[in-house]
């Protein structure tokens, strides 16, 4: 059976390199206090939806919110998958 | 006793997240139209009206949408912290039924500066079609303040928000539960929701039908196509209610008619012509605003007010957002460059929605330059679209063309950091049809107001100048100019002087000259460029200043000028060459 919470030890990498519809759980993330009132906050599950071309940005769903993130600091966000 | 019967009138400051439905209860309340769409960053200003309340009249402000109040991202942002310090007597907050989360978290911070404020709970009808119940007693109960469900087109529901209103005002009671810190409003946030909404969405829908609209490649063939359909039908739609309806009408009843009336009435040479000539005001103002132009302002803005309401306009937005990010621009740049397609200064005034003045400028000088308003579009469709659909797909794809270079320059000239894309996407909805039909109506009645009205007393003074043949010497003194550089006939001056009037004037009189295509060509890449209206000028100045209003003008009238001419020799050239 799948646990619902991965070990802490699993490695954390950057929410930009999430493929499309894979989720993780935020465990770092920038000093921008907009991405808490957008959801993405310590511990919350997001799942990659689609990534722009031409380095565009990520769509995520967060809880059932589709919000936009610029690849910049998408790449500044780490989360554990 | 307190009593809403006092001497000073009330102020009811309404507040809340973007898109959340504040200017659409604004509407009902105070009867007034205001812009509403289904995207962030509808409402950029301060919008005041005065609405019933008991038996009182209070003033009603709505501001734009803010999520935090220790962060304004924009201009527009930054005028709804600004209202809060003008102490209103009441908030009206509208919370998103859709958003709980940041919904909360910006009350928690309006509770703190202890207005009186009520709660209204909008968009539960949409909460409640994606399986949702809120239990809305329980934010009233938790931070003590009053919550109403709303949904902004049914009456009952306002009606009791108006009773929740009337009471706070006459009673106010401030007594909120406040918190201290970001963490400690959070939690309580998370605690709230999960005793309030008793059946919680799948959080990732795996059945989200609107997914292939974002995603790269689908989304990119879905823009081609929905973006193809939009031209296809301003055309097709407004090519066949003008040649099916209005040009038959016009054209076989009325204008023989007047004809005939001018020619029995009217003894005087000048005079008459000046009524039914070659610039015949009855004549000419009558066929070019409403049997030209209007049919395309109509097509329009049925598609635009259909792109607004349904929430496709920020996805647009978020799949071109890396290639703006090229020219120094966000993404959403695309929604004030789309809405200068309708007229140029909602587009100015809807830039102050992007994150920095230089981005504002930019998109500014790009509607001023390079964007068409749909009254020159309409002409641009009815001159080219008749001669050749290659002409005119030409002038607009030299029109986009423009638009990159424009904002490729204005980059590389004045380098910034290009702020970084943070937002949410609303979700896609079906318009309704009463409010969609309401809108396109009021655009329409905008047309006529702001856009017919000064044409048809450009054309009346027009009429005259030409009958007294001042047109003429100002055509002679413009030959060089026109002939020389243009290649134009010496006629061809006129619309380029009634072209600062409006920019559609630049266009119309071309109909009635004989020109060849080349000749057709140029006269409509200088009008596309050619300096905007009067009133587009003026609106520069008040958004930013005189320097950018003057600068913009000298800009566009000598590109306009200098691409016209060489578009002129270099498809004569290419004519001799191949032909």
């Amino acid at each position: 059976m799948q646990a619902t919470h991965p070990p802490i030890s699993m490695p954390t990498v950057t929410l930009s390199t999430l493929l499309c519809g894979e989720e993780g759980t935020v465990e770092l993330l920038p000093d921008l206090s907009l991405l808490s009132s957008l959801g993405i906050r310590m511990g919350k599950r997001v799942k990659m939806i689609a990534k722009c071309l031409a380095n565009g940005p990520c769509i995520l769903h967060v809880g059932d919110r589709a919000i936009v993130i610029d690849r910049a600091v998408a790449e500044r966000i780490f989360i554990r998958k | 006793m307190a009593t809403t019967h006092t001497h000073k009138q009330q102020t009811i400051l309404m507040m809340g997240l973007p898109n959340v439905g504040k200017s659409a209860i604004f509407s009902r309340y105070t009867n007034m139209h205001v812009s509403v769409s289904n995207y962030p960053g509808t409402t950029v200003e301060i919008t005041e009206g005065f609405m019933t309340l008991g038996a009182s009249r209070v003033r009603i402000q709505d501001v734009p949408g803010i999520y935090r109040l220790d962060e304004g991202t924009d201009a527009a942002q930054q005028v709804a912290i600004d209202m809060l310090s003008t102490e209103p007597d009441a908030i009206l907050f509208v919370l998103d039924a859709v958003n709980l989360e940041s919904s909360l978290f910006l009350l928690m911070q309006v509770l703190d500066y202890k207005i009186p404020t009520v709660v209204a709970l909008n968009r539960s009808d949409l909460s409640g079609r994606r399986g949702q119940h809120i239990d809305h007693r329980v934010f009233a109960t938790r931070l003590h303040v009053p919550v109403v469900p709303t949904v902004a087109h049914e009456n009952d529901t306002l009606d009791a928000l108006k009773r929740a209103l009337v009471k706070q005002l006459e009673a106010p009671d401030t007594d909120y539960i406040l918190h201290v810190g970001d963490k400690e409003r959070w939690t309580d946030i998370e605690r709230m929701i999960r005793r309030a909404v008793k059946q919680p969405i799948d959080p990732f829908d795996p059945h989200d039908r609107t997914a292939f609209l974002i995603r790269p490649v689908s989304g990119l063939f879905m823009a081609l196509i929905i973006l193809g359909l939009t031209f296809g039908f301003v055309i097709g739609f407004g090519m066949a209610l003008r040649q099916f309806i209005l040009l038959p009408i016009f054209r076989g009843a009325l204008f023989p008619w007047l004809i005939a009336v001018v020619e029995r009435f009217v003894a005087h040479d000048v005079l008459r012509q000046a009524l039914i000539g070659d610039y015949g005001f009855l004549i000419k103002g009558i066929e070019w605003p409403f049997a030209l132009v209007l049919p395309y302002v109509i097509s329009f803005y049925v598609m635009l007010s259909l792109l607004e309401d349904s929430g496709y306009l920020p996805r647009l937005a978020v799949l071109l957002d890396g290639y703006f990010k090229k020219i120094g621009l966000t993404g959403t740049s695309i929604i004030p460059l789309l809405l200068g397609y309708g007229c140029g200064i909602p587009a100015i005034m809807a830039t102050r929605s992007l994150p920095s003045r230089t981005a504002r400028i930019r998109v500014a000088v790009m509607v001023s330059f390079a964007v068409p308003c749909v009254s020159q579009t309409g002409a641009f469709i009815a001159l080219l679209g008749e001669k050749s659909l290659f002409a005119l797909f030409f002038v607009f794809g030299v029109s986009v063309l423009a638009l990159v270079i424009t904002g490729f320059v204005l980059d590389k000239l004045n380098k910034q950091p290009v702020p970084f894309t943070l937002m949410e996407l609303p979700p896609m909805l079906m318009p309704k049809p009463k409010v969609f039909g309401k809108k396109v109506a009021m655009r329409i009645k905008y047309y006529v107001k702001d856009g017919a009205v000064p044409m048809i007393i450009a054309i009346f003074f027009t009429a005259f100048l030409y009958e007294f043949g001042v047109l003429n010497v100002l055509g002679r003194a413009l030959s060089p100019l026109v002939s020389g550089w243009l290649r134009l006939p010496q006629e061809a001056a006129t619309p380029l002087l009634l072209g600062i009037v409006r920019r559609e004037l630049a266009v119309l009189p071309l109909f009635d000259m004989d020109l060849n295509m080349v000749q057709f060509i140029t006269a409509a890449l200088v009008a596309l460029f050619y300096v905007p209206c009067i009133a587009m000028i003026a609106t520069l100045a008040k958004e930013f200043n005189g320097r950018v209003a003057v600068g913009v003008f000298v800009f566009t009238t000598v590109a306009a000028l200098f691409l016209g001419g060489l578009f002129a020799r270099t498809a004569t050239l290419l004519l001799l060459l191949f032909t």
